[in-house]
């Protein structure tokens, strides 16, 4: 490698403040998000070094809140994180480029005619109105998307709206938002989900990392999240979890017992069933993350199904169930309705049984009614 | 008509045992399981989930082996009787039960006054207590694949596929809820029939005491 490019990242390190020990100790703590030993930190250390030479990268902003891009621009101080983020040379991004009109979209199609970079998709692809439902420059988002998918070395979904429609595609989703690997499933060979509301600045440098300059696509689970990042839940890690193994909960808000921190397990927390490492990796750099600051977590990470309609209402334990003509309804209701129907409908038919002297034993028929009918019909002896 | 004979014969004593390990763990389970679902007092979770497995690895051993004895044990197809025949027989399908299921659902919804002709179980019962075998090991499945995510062991893609299909853990948890409200209804509608002619059924199966039939 050049001395050059090695002295490059550096003087980029050092006009930020940080020192190269800094830095190889934040390149441990990728190894350890990775997965990796803190023994592949060297490796990492080289490999940021290696790609310093800047990487194009396209930035789709498509049906979307830019909460993805707050989440990542929120940098207060320069730190690592947003250096190894620098080595994207993002050369087509709607809400930070200063280019506007034709220059920024000859910008996008400069970048994509020349092949070999990388695109990341913030928001969902609308399929409302035959796509109209978000037109930039005169194409609809879909158009824009299939443009730049085919020549793109990987694709990075940032957020759940890009993943499988977030809050876009919550019930009834008039304006058709879906996320890219549903309307264009033959990316999957390249295309890396990272959902959460917003997504985790974090996990995008563990993918430019692992992706372009490990030069490896992560190990994913079948709906292409990286098993890493997505493998286990957030009540199995969660600093609460000891109050809730010990059954000390939060009831109401405004308790003593929130100011306790315990456990917001009856809150509605959908940690059981959420797939993240947020306890683990924390957000806004690493300085707390949903639970740690109060808020039983409302289940963004979770997939195969549109989270927001899995998850809501955020402040009960299960969502609820639709039923034909009253809407939604707690299942815990339609439970004890089931329940107390079953009972009182015993109890009548109790009271009937008794009353036409059933109880006591009923007449038993001396043939069954189907051969008594039939064996008339076909003129039987009796 | 009057009450039915019930024979030590039509329930030996190895499915008195199964009926009792049935009726415990499924008590201790929809206890246990009210309460993970929301803690309703302090107690301990680990506790909770503790009981909550344990009782369903018995009740799951216990369905398993009642199933396979069904093969083994012989005893009486018929109430009132000791002849005996292998207990299976009480449970397949049998051309005898063909045209009854509706004349016992007709009898039951009070549209015909007298009772069917059946077998130790009637068909409409007998139906029931068949539905109760995949329901049990259904709720087992959906039980472990709750409880899969905190799990890296080698059947975890077994259980993980079928949280894929049915759209992630929180219709996965709801499966496994309303699944309890099933088993919770079928309960109280058997001890309700079993014992609508009399507590015959509830002497032998709880305290293996005899009833004749009257006049014997």
């Amino acid at each position: 490698m050049a001395q050059g490019v090695r002295d490059g990242i550096y003087d980029l390190l050092a006009a930020r403040g940080v020192s190269r020990r800094d830095f190889v100790k934040y390149c441990g703590s990728v190894a350890a998000l990775l997965g990796l030993s803190e023994m592949y930190a060297p490796q990492i250390v080289s490999a940021v070094e290696a790609g310093a030479k800047l990487k194009p990268t396209v930035w789709l902003d498509m049906g979307l809140c830019t909460g993805c891009t707050e989440s990542l621009a929120q940098v207060d101080t320069p730190d690592v994180a947003s250096i190894v983020l620098d080595l994207l040379s993002v050369n087509y991004m709607e809400t930070i480029m200063a280019a506007a009109g034709t220059q920024a979209e000859e910008a996008r199609t400069k970048t994509i005619a020349d092949g070999g970079y990388v695109l990341v998709v913030e928001g969902a692809i609308m399929t409302g109105e035959g796509g109209n439902t978000l037109r930039i420059a005169g194409k609809t988002g879909l158009e824009i998307l299939k443009e730049a998918a085919g020549k793109a070395d990987a694709i990075i979904c940032v957020g759940s709206c890009a993943v499988d429609g977030g809050w876009v595609n919550a019930a009834p989703n008039p304006a058709g938002g879906k996320g890219v690997l549903d309307v264009m499933p033959e990316l999957k060979a390249k295309t890396i989900n990272l959902p959460t509301c917003p997504v985790n600045p974090e996990w995008i440098v563990a993918m430019v990392v692992d992706v372009l300059l490990l030069g490896k696509l992560p190990a994913m689970d079948d709906k292409n999240r990286p098993t890493l990042i997505f493998g286990s839940t957030i009540h199995d890690n969660c600093p609460r979890r000891g109050h809730f193994e010990n059954g000390e909960f939060v009831e109401a808000f405004g308790t003593e017992a929130e100011v306790k921190q315990w456990c917001l397990y009856k809150m509605g927390c959908k940690g059981p069933q959420t797939m993240t490492n947020c306890p683990s990796v924390r957000w806004n750099r690493r300085a707390s993350w949903c639970v740690e600051s109060g808020s039983p977590c409302i289940g963004c990470g979770h997939v195969y199904t549109n989270w927001v309609d899995a998850s809501a209402p955020f402040l009960s334990r299960m969502t609820d169930v639709n039923l034909p003509g009253l809407g939604g309804v707690r299942p815990e209701t339609v439970g004890t309705v089931v329940g107390a129907a079953a009972a009182a409908g015993l109890l009548v038919h109790g009271i009937a049984s008794a009353a036409t002297g059933r109880t006591s034993g009923p007449p038993m028929e001396t043939e069954k009614a189907w051969d008594k009918k039939h064996k008339a019909s076909k003129g039987g002896d009796n | 008509m009057s009450q039915h004979a019930h024979y030590r014969a039509a329930h030996p004593l190895i499915f008195v045992f199964t009926h009792y390990v049935n009726l415990i763990s499924m008590i201790g389970l929809a206890f246990t399981g009210f309460f993970i679902h929301y803690p309703f007092f302090v107690w301990s979770m680990g506790l909770a989930r503790s009981i909550h497995f344990m009782l369903m690895f018995i009740l799951i051993i216990n369905l398993t082996a009642r199933i396979i004895l069904s093969f083994w044990v012989k005893d009486a197809l018929l109430l009132g009787s000791n002849v005996v025949d292998t207990d299976i027989k009480n449970w397949l399908p049998q051309k005898e039960n063909k045209h009854q299921f509706l004349e016992t659902v007709k009898y039951y919804l009070f549209l015909r006054k007298e009772h069917v002709i059946s077998g130790k179980y009637g068909s409409l019962q007998k139906t029931a207590y068949l539905a109760t075998i995949p329901i049990t090991y259904a709720m087992a499945y959906t039980g472990f694949a709750l409880y899969g995510p905190a799990q890296h062991w080698a059947l975890a893609p077994f259980f993980n596929a079928g949280t894929a299909a049915v759209g992630g853990l929180m219709a996965m948890r709801m499966i496994h809820y309303f699944g309890m409200w099933i088993i919770i209804v079928f309960t109280m509608v058997h001890a309700y029939l079993a014992n609508i002619h009399g507590i015959a059924p509830t002497k032998i199966m709880f305290a293996w005491v005899e009833t004749k039939p009257e006049g014997h």
